[in-house]
């Protein structure tokens, strides 16, 4: 479904994004990425759906080369992604209704059939009763609720979601999570940006880590909240990267990640096809 | 999505922006307005100039004055001079007396002036009726030297001059009006492009939204473009509602004034006015198109 093949990112100015990253994501799994402000993560989501391309190393995103792929046939690719922000991002004198049906309206697709769509997506966030409202009638966390109805109506095969949970308090971000983990039981991927790393023990997943731009964990964690098992990539996802490098550690849990103190411990680029 | 879905929502959205940026999209159609309406004033008065002069070509006319001396030979021979050329329809002898007639039935006023004298002040002529060919070539000029030369002819008198004269003024208007109107329509097409930036810089946030949720370029342009051609059409509108009614008004007013009521003849034909409702939609695409180039809609930063 991703991968990333030395993939670099350096801004104007010398400023390093991202730094020679390497990985594989597979169709249907929940990654969490991770790290640090500033670590690259919004970067990392950015580069995927083409709001920006690598300085180096290639992107491979549903089989297509992102990174070369034509100013004109990004929307496509687009059309393919849902993705969910941190700020939202509705449009303010847009409907709820609207907001989601956005897309199929783009695509042509009839009135009812985009009524259909809205209110399912609707639905799976509980929020198909407030389609006539505006996005400043609603809390943040009914906001952000329809942010991700909005990203799941055209059925994406790829969620990407930057701090979803980031403006919102504990209890939403909870609900919000199991929502994300609710939609990735339709086989959809789903790859979570996030610095809260009490979410991430909680739900469990694999887990990317980026540090100062650079890959420097990919390991699956076990979450305390029953969920789905780890699908077959989860694990041997984990499993590769203890084989391939020596410097990660198992920890309390079983999972691996690099030793922290090893002055060795580089980009993980053992999931890497 | 289909052609007519899209367009249809171009026109909604399109809408909607005016309705909500109103103040600056009046100032825009207001400025497209009297742009229009100035080109139009020039287009109606020079339009009805035009087509007076036509007129009077069609009905040229020369008159060939012959001396007080002038034998019935000499006046035959005039006579089938003026007929000689083939752009001169007909020709007939007018005598003093018939003149003297013809003047005190024109102008009844004068027409005791004329019988108190015991000399008739007139003279006898040959009137000459041109097709407006005559005008072509300096064929009108070589004919009445030629004629003047004749013994018995005191002199030619033609609306050659007056008519070139005209139709050099006609067209000196059109080249003014043409070239201050443009200019104004330049100048409210920047007005249009203007007002079209800073609505698209208003929705800079909402146009990212749509570009990552999938938007092709011409969905998000679209009801931009069709915002300025909505301007340049109202603008359109505009000039001509004004131009009409003033040029009713000026009508009404201008009764006593032969040259006035000549110039403001008849309001403008209907292809002029569909020329100017289009000259405005057009200005005011082509200054949504030029004032949205593709760096102008992307927020600072991205690629």
């Amino acid at each position: 479904m991703i991968d990333f093949y030395g993939v670099s990112k350096r801004f104007p100015g010398g400023q390093v994004a991202l730094d020679d990253v390497s990985f594989h994501v597979d169709a249907g799994e929940f990654v969490f990425l991770t790290g640090p402000s500033g670590a690259g993560k919004t970067t990392f989501l950015r580069l995927i759906y083409r709001e920006d391309t690598p300085s180096e190393g290639s992107i491979v995103v549903h089989g297509r080369s992102v990174a070369t792929l034509p100013a004109s046939k990004v929307p496509y690719l687009r059309r393919s992604i849902g993705v969910v922000f941190q700020s939202f991002r509705l449009i303010d004198r847009q409907t709820v209704f609207e907001n989601v049906a956005y897309l199929p309206r783009i695509l042509g697709t009839p009135v009812a059939e985009q009524r259909r769509m809205a209110l399912e997506a609707l639905g799976k966030v509980g929020l198909g009763h407030r389609m006539s409202a505006f996005p400043k009638q609603l809390s943040g966390g009914e906001q952000q609720r329809v942010a991700i109805a909005r990203a799941l109506v055209n059925q994406p095969d790829l969620l990407l979601a930057d701090e979803p949970t980031g403006n919102l308090d504990p209890e939403l971000s909870l609900e919000v999570l199991r929502m994300f983990r609710r939609v990735r039981g339709r086989g959809m991927t789903v790859v979570l940006a996030t610095h809260d790393r009490f979410m991430i023990e909680r739900f469990g997943g694999r887990v990317l880590s980026l540090d100062r731009g650079r890959l420097v964990e990919d390991r699956v964690v076990e979450g305390l909240e029953p969920g789905e098992p780890e699908t077959e990539a989860e694990h041997s996802a984990a499993a590769t990267v203890r084989e391939a490098n020596p410097t990660v550690r198992e920890d309390d849990r079983g999972n691996g990640a690099p030793a922290p103190e090893s002055p060795e411990a580089g980009p993980v680029e053992a999931n890497v096809p | 999505m289909t052609l007519s879905r899209a367009l249809g929502y171009f026109w909604r959205e399109a809408a909607r922006n005016l309705a909500r940026s109103w103040r600056a999209s009046l100032v825009a159609v207001l400025t497209i307005g009297t742009s229009l309406a100035v080109a139009g004033a020039f287009l109606l008065l020079t339009g009805n100039l035009a087509r007076a002069a036509a007129g009077w070509r069609s009905e040229l006319t020369a008159t060939v004055f012959l001396r007080d001396d002038a034998t019935p030979e000499q006046q035959e021979r005039v006579l089938e001079l003026a007929r000689a050329p083939a752009w001169a329809r007909a020709a007939e002898m007018v005598s003093a007396d018939t003149a003297a007639e013809r003047f005190g039935a024109t102008f009844s006023s004068l027409a005791d002036v004329v019988a108190a004298t015991t000399d008739n002040p007139f003279l006898a002529s040959v009137e000459v009726t041109l097709d407006p060919d005559a005008l072509e070539g300096g064929a009108l000029a070589g004919w009445a030297a030629r004629l003047e030369s004749e013994p018995g002819v005191e002199f030619v008198d033609s609306d050659q001059q007056w008519l070139e004269r005209l139709v050099e003024v006609v067209a000196f208007a059109r080249l003014v009006g043409l070239v201050v109107g443009l200019g104004l329509v330049v100048a409210a097409t920047f007005t249009i492009a203007f007002v079209i930036r800073l609505t698209a810089y208003l929705h800079l946030e909402e146009i990212a939204v749509m570009r990552l949720v999938g938007a092709t370029e011409f969905y998000i342009r679209g009801p931009f473009y069709v915002e300025g051609l909505l301007q340049g059409l109202l603008g359109g509108l505009l000039a001509l509602s004004a131009l009409f009614s003033l040029h009713a008004l000026a009508l009404s007013r201008a009764a006593d004034s032969a040259w006035l009521s000549l110039a403001l003849g008849s309001f403008l034909p209907w292809r002029e006015q569909v020329l100017l409702l289009l000259l405005g939609g057009f200005a005011g695409l082509f200054g949504a198109v030029a004032s949205l180039r593709r760096e102008s809609l992307r927020p600072a930063g991205s690629d």
